[in-house]
């Protein structure tokens, strides 16, 4: 045992110096652990191109007259596959290396795994998309920039009935086994519930399943007038799709894990008039949005801007804007990189960030507080093969970080 | 190298062993994810929702709570196999295989959609009896030494005689009066338990557990450990384990090509190795060098 | 009543067609090598991937290609067929590969699974790097003229369903005529039976296996890309699901057997459309529990030969 002790104070970097801004070496690394391997992947390419594009952001800010020179950052990304085991040794490695933060895993079991490890060394992990609940209550190192749902889920309920008082009738599909639906499906059928709807069926499906012949005739069986469903984005583009072509006329709320122009492919025109609530509008107007849109289309023509890549965008950006702070204080001056990653993430969570998201803070247990939400209905063009997220609807949320619902997961 | 990773591996080398027993009979089965995923449930369940076991405040817990948790992990999973085995043991070759497949998805959904198990995110937040990955090693290292000498100590017993001549020839085996059904039953079982308590310490070290850990697909890298590592002995599934649990990670600097190279490790492996890395040959030389006097061994005590 | 037991019917058959597809991949395979070839279920995602390609399909591979395809995009029945012979094509590379090398050291039949399943891996994951994990959806004119829907009685099903099953019938027939009625077919049937025998007979029986192998990839690749068409691709893992519920279907109707094969697609189909809405979350179960409960009371599936299969 004596001797696996040492093993582990030899891997551990934290009682090394932090070199001076202006020295040779003196760049600190943010670590990335997302998924480049396994079913999750879809999610980890979007996050990828995220980070990369807040890496050129980031590039791009200039040291005003009169600073100190601005700490140059470094990246380092490494596969946090699907998986638990992958995830942990992701976060590992990084941390062996010296990470001053990391960003990452991209699902919340996941975070689960690997998220106690950088709590217990002291490291400052920065979640772009894990909405689980109770992941920043890891640990004080833990902190997230992805939405919580349960303010965001029910406006777009409450967007349908005030478009249809009427609507009596409400059918619920979500696949149960993936962590996000499974939470934001128990948001939308708590706010059915205070809005006097007893949903006539409830469709439980699995992530793999794109075939929805047998839920969606079970489901039209009790003649639905609203359609609420909480699947991911490819799956549950074929749900509306196949909905549509089954011959359902009604109106239809989808959940965040829709929030993402990869469905217009999948839906083609049949997406036309579903509703969706958003922790990301493409259309919100900002400079730093705009910003963000306009690096994404040098870098990739032909990717529309998506919730997952601007979170992760978001995620850089926050730890960026919070390593310069600290920087401009003086506290990354004469201090080991275990000292360094403390004082970070006080200072993370201290901060005031102006992203693509809208205006975000932090709660002190590293929970995010988001300004707006917005609802949205797409819009398809007239050949069906893409279209937008037109927004319907941008709601201010004040000061609260979600009260006593429960956030649902990625 | 990474305590975690290590840990790993030794876990890896642990499921190889649970693949490997049953082999050892010739039955095969893939069963070892199911078990797996019981005892990790039950360690889950219990040390967070059991305050008796003593799980304080700040994430840490009691080892003698640990060590009771591996002790009723194996002894669930172990009464699982015993119920179960009973049935599908009567099955044989690939149908005996499909049907633990079965088993495995069984298990999975219902983890999946039982109301106390977490649903899709699962139970987190698990308590720790060490402070870092390196305590794990310790009870995985022992775990791992006392399945290798089990299954050391059979080579001399009667029974793990019996499960070599079923392997052989089942038919012959039961004109010799053995009871072959006992002897599949007892491998099977004894493969449950120490699946079981591998998910018991892989739930603590994972800090979280859930319906997605032991699938179909881990079924069948881990017949991989056995098949890659060599089923003519235990040291056969442990090498097995260890080396293709850290080969994906070792492949990292490669980038988003490793699970390809790693694929075609196991595609070209058994080409290369068709018996294995731990073959007989290698192991008779291994026999001679450790004990001058030869092994005990089949010409032993024939009944 | 009526209406309510004639869609679950429809459901029934809708997705066990599919099944049937994959199972009979499976078969054909077993019935002349006696071992099972997990590399099914990727050939079936890669049949998939082929179609969108060939019918003039863009993908960006990550962003590594954006906006990469073809000048000149097929129809859709050309495109089908022959990302059907090109995904059997690659079936005899697999077989190449991963059977050939223990074939000719006869190597115990257990080594197939892990090879055959190495295969898998490195086709899936060559496909999640070159084609990119992004969802894709087939050009809306690939069923041009088809109507959303087909209604019956009051029973509703997607008209691409229809198609499916049509093809997956029309499939089924010509491979059981071409096993019982042409020389070829009669040749592979006899080496399925008795390959000493066959052997004797002058029929090469290497060469019948690579046949086995053509005709299995061939049919995976048929049901990836009419499945394609039907759900879109969501991902390079697409087939993997459909190749574990078709080993299921495999054995549930007796290995080795084509009639089984097809019995076991539809049986299997018709219990998953049986699960009420309530219990959905189990459905998945359902079909392993019905293959549970069938092993004990037949161990040898519901068509089986009754032999002991050493694997």
């Amino acid at each position: 045992m004596g001797g696996l002790a040492v093993l582990g104070q030899q891997a551990d970097p934290a009682a090394k110096a932090v070199p001076a801004a202006d020295a040779p070496n003196g760049a600190l690394t943010i670590g990335g652990v997302i998924a480049l391997t396994g079913n999750a992947n879809l999610y980890g390419q979007d996050q990828r191109l995220g980070i990369s594009l807040a890496r050129e952001w980031a590039g791009s800010r200039r040291r005003q007259p009169g600073e100190p020179p601005l700490r140059p950052l470094h990246f380092q990304l490494q596969d946090g596959g699907s998986d638990e085991a992958t995830a942990i040794a992701g976060f590992n490695l990084l941390i062996r290396q010296g990470v001053l933060a990391l960003i990452g895993p991209t699902l919340s079991q996941q975070a689960f795994a690997a998220d106690p490890i950088a709590q217990r060394r002291g490291v400052p992990v920065v979640a772009p998309s894990n909405t689980a609940k109770g992941i920043p209550q890891i640990g004080p190192f833990i902190s997230r920039v992805s939405a919580q749902s349960s303010v965001i889920a029910p406006l777009s309920i409450s967007e349908a009935l005030r478009r249809d008082p009427r609507i009596r009738r409400v059918a619920v599909f979500y696949s149960q086994d993936d962590a996000f639906s499974t939470s934001e499906t128990a948001i939308f059928q708590r706010t059915l519930r205070a809005r006097g709807l007893t949903p006539v069926s409830v469709q439980r499906t699995q992530l793999a399943d794109n075939d929805f012949q047998i839920p969606i005739t079970a489901a039209l069986q009790a003649d639905p007038q609203l359609v609420v469903i909480s699947i991911q984005a490819v799956g549950g583009g074929n749900l509306v799709r196949q909905l549509r072509e089954l011959g359902y006329r009604g109106a239809i709320v989808v959940g965040n894990g829709m929030n993402t122009p990869n469905i217009y492919p999948i839906c083609q025109r049949w997406c036309d008039g579903i509703l969706i609530a958003q922790a990301y509008s493409p259309e919100l107007d900002t400079p730093v949005n705009r910003t963000f849109r306009n690096l994404l289309r040098g870098s990739s023509p032909d990717r529309s801007p998506s919730q997952i890549t601007a979170q992760a965008f978001t995620a850089y950006q926050v730890l960026f804007e919070a390593v310069q702070r600290l920087q401009r204080r003086g506290g990354l001056e004469n201090v080991n990189l275990g000292q360094a990653r403390k004082a970070l993430m006080e200072e993370l969570l201290a901060g005031q960030y102006d992203t693509p998201l809208g205006p975000i803070r932090f709660t002190p247990d590293g929970e995010l507080v988001q300004g707006q939400f917005y609802v949205a209905q797409v819009r398809m063009d007239p050949g069906g093969r893409s279209g937008r997220f037109a927004l319907v609807r941008e709601t201010g949320v004040s000061g609260g970080a979600g009260g006593s619902a429960s956030p649902p997961a990625r | 190298m990474d305590p975690a990773l290590l840990v790993q591996m030794l876990i890896g080398a642990l499921l190889g062993i649970s693949v490997y027993l049953p082999l050892a009979t010739g039955q095969l089965t893939l069963a070892t994810p199911a078990f797996y995923a019981v005892g990790g449930t039950l360690a889950a369940l219990l040390s967070t929702r059991w305050p008796v076991l003593g799980a304080r405040i700040d994430g840490s817990f009691p080892l003698p709570s640990f060590l009771l948790e591996l002790a009723l992990g194996g002894a669930l999973a172990g009464l699982l196999a015993l119920l179960v085995g009973r049935i599908v043991l009567r099955l044989q070759g690939i149908y005996l295989a499909i049907a633990t497949i079965a088993l495995v998805e069984i298990v999975r959904v219902a983890i999946l959609n039982l109301p106390f198990t977490g649903g899709a995110v699962g139970i987190f937040g698990i308590p720790q009896p060490f402070p870092s990955a390196a305590g794990y090693l310790l009870p995985a290292l022992a775990l791992l030494l006392l399945a290798g000498w089990v299954c050391q100590r059979l080579e001399v017993m009667a029974l793990g005689r019996a499960m070599a001549a079923v392997r052989e020839d089942e038919l012959a085996a039961r004109c010799m009066g053995i009871d072959t059904t006992q002897v599949k039953l007892t491998a099977f079982v004894m493969s449950a338990v120490l699946a079981g308590g591998t998910g018991v310490l892989a739930a603590h070290f994972l800090n979280t557990w859930n319906a997605r850990q032991g699938s179909f697909d881990s079924a069948v890298i881990m017949l991989a450990f056995v098949i890659l590592g060599g089923s003519r002995s235990w040291l056969g599934p442990v090498l097995g384990g260890l080396v293709l649990t850290a080969l994906p990670e070792l492949l990292r600097p490669v980038g988003d090509a490793r699970l390809v190279l790693f694929g075609l490790v196991i595609l070209s492996g058994p080409a290369l190795f068709p018996q294995g890395l731990v073959t007989p040959g290698l192991l008779e030389r291994l026999g001679r060098l450790g004990d001058p006097a030869g092994r005990p061994g089949a010409e032993g005590s024939r009944p | 009543m009526i209406e309510a037991l004639l869609q679950t019917l429809l459901n029934g058959a809708a997705s066990g067609g599919v099944y049937a597809l994959v199972a009979l991949g499976y078969t054909l395979v077993f019935s002349v090598l006696g071992v099972i070839n997990f590399a099914l279920g990727a050939l079936f995602s890669l049949g998939g991937y082929l179609t969108y390609l060939l019918m003039g399909g863009r993908i960006s591979a990550n962003g590594g290609l954006p906006g990469w395809g073809l000048p000149q995009g097929l129809s859709f029945t050309p495109a089908l067929l022959l990302a059907a012979l090109l995904t059997g094509l690659v079936s005899l590379v697999v077989e190449r590969l991963a059977f050939a090398p223990l074939r000719r050291r006869r190597a115990e039949p257990l080594l197939y699974l892990i090879t055959s399943l190495g295969a898998g891996l490195v086709l899936v994951n060559l496909l999640q790097m070159l084609m990119g994990a992004e969802g894709y959806a087939f050009p809306a004119t690939a069923l041009a003229g088809l109507p959303d829907a087909l209604q019956v009685a009051g029973a509703r099903i997607r008209s691409v369903q229809v198609l499916l099953l049509a093809v997956c019938a029309a499939a089924v027939i010509v491979l059981t005529l071409w096993l019982e009625r042409s020389r070829s077919g009669r040749a592979l049937k006899a080496v399925a039976e008795d390959a000493t025998t066959a052997r004797l007979l002058g029929i090469d029986s290497g060469a019948m296996l690579r046949l086995a192998f053509l005709l299995s990839g061939a049919l995976a690749g048929l049901g990836g890309g009419l499945i394609g068409v039907s759900i879109s691709l969501p991902g390079p893992y697409m087939g993997i699901s459909y190749g574990l519920k078709g080993l299921a279907v495999l054995v549930l109707g007796g290995l080795g057997s084509v009639p089984g094969a097809i019995a076991g697609g539809l049986l299997m189909g018709l219990a998953e459309a049986l699960v009420p809405g309530d219990a959905s979350g189990w459905r998945d179960a359902l079909a392993f529990a019905i293959l549970f409960l069938v092993l004990l009371l037949r161990p040898s599936g519901l068509l089986g030969r009754r032999q002991v299969e050493k694997v």
